[in-house]
């Protein structure tokens, strides 16, 4: 596998990023579920300062590269929303798996992390909100970012879905988590 | 002398901001950090309360350079329209202007029009 760590330059609070092409290998059960096809690109990344920043730039600016402009963006928001969804609510002890996947039709992200169980229950029932309606959810969580409350705003996953009408699915395999965010090339 | 126009801009990583008289602001770039409410929550505060001081009828924020926003960024634009909507004296419009070729923004403003559509308006820009 021809991984390489990050630039070396980098702050050494910078998170361990590993990028490679797709191998196959290292993979965990639940890494490579729902969307089927090819992965352009496969990133490893730990919770640390600048992790979200750092590959999220390095994700727009590869397919703002290899997608037409569109799809690019709206792939942009998904891996941003579906990385920090990660970093702020999965284990801090279990790298986080983002990969830019394609088939013939579709092309999408996905963002694999370890999770609670409890926060796994609060993924499910949202995106089964998200499903149900889009539209209703996405307000619903602008509104509660204004007024707050319990369990906090879950606008990001709302945005994927509604605002940049990325289709989502989500499995769970024992405590890893795999979110899928895709579209039409 | 307009308070507007001189109210202090902050440095942001990755956002350009410009602060122009007697009502407009103008954002480009993206806005990706965790928390970017430390650098422009007390920034848009202080153009509210400047816009109310000079009694501006109508606030121009024009935000069609800015490629991308994360979710928290959102929140401030709702923020900002939930002050002028609940101000008991005098108000302004709060107009947006926005991309047509920038993805987020569609919807996104889209969805505030319909939390604080008394208080917004829209202007869309190719």
């Amino acid at each position: 596998m021809s991984s390489h760590d990050r630039n070396p330059s980098s702050p050494s609070s910078a998170p361990r990023l590993a990028v490679a092409a797709y191998s196959g290998a290292g993979t965990r059960p639940g890494d490579g579920a729902v969307l089927s096809g090819r992965a352009l690109l496969r990133v490893i990344c730990t919770a640390g300062s600048g992790a979200l920043e750092y590959t999220h730039a390095f994700v727009t600016a590869y397919t703002a590269d290899h997608l037409r402009g569109a799809v690019a963006q709206r792939l942009s928001v998904g891996a941003y929303e579906l990385l920090s969804n990660a970093l702020n609510f999965g284990s801090v002890s279990s790298d986080i798996v983002i990969e830019l996947i394609e088939s013939d039709n579709m092309v999408g992200v996905r963002v694999a992390n370890d999770a609670i169980g409890a926060r796994i229950s609060m993924l499910t029932e949202h995106l089964l909100k998200l499903k149900t309606n889009a539209e209703q959810t996405f307000l619903e969580e602008l509104r509660r970012s204004v007024t707050g409350g319990i369990p906090r705003p879950m606008l990001g996953l709302a945005r994927v879905s509604h605002e940049v009408g990325l289709t989502l699915d989500l499995q769970v395999h024992e405590r890893r988590v795999t979110v899928t965010a895709q579209c039409r090339r | 002398m307009s308070q507007f126009s001189g109210v202090q801009v902050p440095k942001a990583e990755s956002i350009a901001i410009q602060v122009t008289a007697p009502n407009q602001v103008k954002l480009s770039g993206t806005i990706t950090q965790k928390d970017p409410a430390q650098d422009l929550a007390g920034f848009f505060k202080a153009l509210h309360t400047a816009a109310l001081a000079d009694k501006l009828t109508e606030v121009r924020a024009d935000v069609s350079g800015l490629t991308f926003v994360n979710s928290s960024a959102i929140r401030l634009f709702v923020d900002w329209a939930t002050w002028v909507k609940n101000e008991r004296g005098h108000r302004y419009t709060l107009r947006f202007v926005t991309s047509r070729n920038v993805t987020w923004q569609k919807t996104s403003f889209m969805a505030l029009m319909s939390l604080a559509k008394d208080v917004l308006a829209l202007e869309h820009v190719t």
